[in-house]
């Protein structure tokens, strides 16, 4: 055997544990879930082919059309809330102060939380009685009245909105920063020799340099966000009503009638969505080769 | 310096700055913005240990800032009549268990990634991207389905077996991305002197990798921690809950216990935010400056 065909096939064979496991676990459940998707299938019966029905019941449904809605407004609304605040407290991060590293640790706090117990925070600062948000609020005499934000169907969203941007915006603080500070600050001292002003620095040095990481930020969070399925269950399990439903959450109801083709369906339904997202990644990351 | 404006005119255009752009003014509302942030980060969980430490006539009758009669009892009766300490048990077995059999095989296939060349490796490699993407939400109904036809619901190692679909993708995808890192000088040399590519692997680069390894195995490790969607579907006995589930039952009782769901909050929360925070330099970089174009 040749150096280069025994290199090849240490390769193969070390990769070949991982390979099976991906293989197993999450390419045949991708292609499986689709084609459940196309069938009538419920627990305990396979079912049978049904075509499109199950998508075609789907459109029909209030509750599926209100969960294309809210997940657009779920991944739209806390993208641009992390995009900006993300973005700017990096750039004060980045600026030569003084306590920077105490302020970094603590906009890491929120990331380095579970998930499940933020969310769970969260749900208990919302409620009307004995949670934080009201009490600050009518002790400040910011708004006088309480409010029972998860209850009413206007002010559900936008606290989901709030927990999910609060859990989520350190993430692109941090990458933004790490990009920021791999900027050359010779570009700086060249655009202001130029005498371009501070926002020209930003628009035309900033901004430029660090586009591909903003990039891949908002595309793996518009990944995790339309999929995230802790956020609205701790806190509304998709209520008041439909209010606040997303597809992991209908998806999760579905299964619970039993009726897993349908079920199945709702998430097959993001699949192409995904692929767009998914397809933009993969040409922004870095291959192998 | 001043190239295009003359001496002079740095000067002048440094004198002429209105108020608001003079460096002190500017320094203090680069302090008052952080400051405020720091308080919006602080408060949710402030309100999470205050509660935790509060009866419940504290908790709603007298809703305060500050608790006025600090007590232990919601975490007793966490510990002692709701079992805790077992789901902190099962979620450790959990977790650790898939911390292990991931590492172990995400760092022989992120070797062979970075170090070997050969046909396909760009497409296993566009196949672990794509499964590090791929949502629980999606995979969840076929799983269930699979994890029932093999008889593995309702198990602690069946749920294992479903975390590695999220937990290898993650360690493989870090792992390949630390390797990358390490010059392969040594291992080379090590080979010259005759040492196999395997024995490469073990005497050589993961040693040299121990803090990437260490690293990688707390985000893993904190991702099988954290992980409520395929706890929910595919846990029934109350034995073996794992700590999301078990503090999610809680919530959704008729009376909601915040007293001891915060407790538990509490408990489950600072041992995996002490270990994120010793990761998380290294997460940052793998995750975006290390593997993004440009």
């Amino acid at each position: 055997m040749t150096f280069a065909s025994r290199q090849a096939l240490w390769g193969y064979l070390l990769v070949v544990p991982v390979l099976l496991v991906l293989l197993g676990l999450v390419a045949y459940p991708f292609f499986y879930a689709i084609y459940i998707s196309f069938t009538s299938r419920v627990v305990g019966d396979p079912g049978d082919w049904v075509g499109l029905a199950n998508f075609r019941y789907l459109i029909g449904q209030s509750s599926f059309t209100r969960t294309i809605a809210n997940t657009v407004t779920m991944v739209v609304v806390t993208g641009v809330l992390k995009l900006v605040i993300g973005l700017a407290l990096a750039l004060l991060l980045n600026e030569q102060i003084k306590g920077q590293g105490i302020f970094r640790a603590f906009v890491l706090l929120p990331w380095a939380m579970p998930g499940f117990v933020a969310f769970l925070v969260w749900r208990l600062l919302f409620v009307p009685v004995g949670g934080g948000v009201n009490l600050v609020l009518t002790e400040t005499g910011i708004y006088p009245e309480i409010v029972d934000w998860l209850g009413q169907r206007s002010t559900a969203m936008p606290a989901v909105i709030v927990a999910t941007t609060w859990r989520g915006f350190p993430f692109w603080c941090i990458s933004f920063l790490a990009a920021l500070q791999n900027v050359p600050k010779e570009l700086y001292e060249a655009a202001k020799i130029d005498g371009a002003s501070a926002w020209q620095r930003f628009w035309s040095v900033t901004v430029p340099s660090i586009r591909p990481v903003i990039l891949v930020v908002i595309l793996l969070s518009s990944i995790w966000t339309s999929n995230s399925f802790e956020n609205i269950w701790l806190m509304t399990q998709g209520g008041p009503s439909d209010a606040t439903i997303v597809f992991p959450v209908l998806a999760y109801f579905g299964m619970q009638t039993q009726r897993l083709g349908e079920a199945a369906a709702v998430s097959v339904a993001m699949v192409p969505a995904l692929l767009i997202l998914v397809f933009f990644v993969t040409a922004l990351i870095r291959d192998d080769e | 310096m001043e190239a295009s404006g003359g001496p002079r005119a740095g000067i002048d255009r440094r004198n002429q700055r209105p108020w608001w752009r003079q460096p002190v003014v500017r320094l203090l509302g680069i302090y008052l913005v952080l400051f405020l942030v720091a308080l919006l980060i602080l408060f949710p969980i402030y309100w999470m240990v205050t509660i935790s430490l509060k009866l419940p006539r504290d908790i709603y009758r007298l809703p305060s800032l500050i608790p006025t009669a600090p007590t232990w009892d919601n975490y007793v009766e966490l510990l002692a009549t709701e079992g805790y300490l077992l789901n902190i048990r099962n979620s450790l077995i959990v977790a650790l268990s898939t911390t292990v059999v991931s590492l172990l095989i995400a760092s022989f296939a992120a070797y062979s990634i970075v170090r070997f060349r050969y046909r396909f490796k760009g497409l296993v490699g566009r196949l672990i991207l794509f499964a590090y993407l791929m949502p629980s939400s999606l995979l969840f109904i076929p799983l269930s389905i699979i994890v029932a036809e093999l008889r593995l619901g309702n198990s602690i190692h069946g749920l294992v077996i479903v975390y590695l679909t999220f937990a290898i993708p993650l360690s493989t995808w870090l792992l390949a991305g630390y390797f990358r890192g390490v010059p392969p000088d040594l291992e080379e040399q090590a080979m010259v002197d005759g040492t196999s590519r395997v024995g490469a692997l073990f005497r050589i680069l993961l040693p040299l990798s121990m803090p990437g390894l260490v690293a990688v195995g707390i985000f893993t490790f904190t991702a099988a921690w954290n992980e409520l969607l395929f706890a929910l579907i595919f846990i029934t006995s109350e034995d073996i809950r794992t700590v999301p589930l078990a503090l999610q039952n809680l919530i959704t009782g008729d009376v909601f216990l915040w007293g001891p769901i915060m407790a538990g909050a509490v408990l489950s929360a600072l041992p995996v935010m002490i270990l994120y925070f010793l990761a998380q330099r290294f997460m940052v970089q793998g995750l975006t400056a290390g593997s993004v174009k440009g």
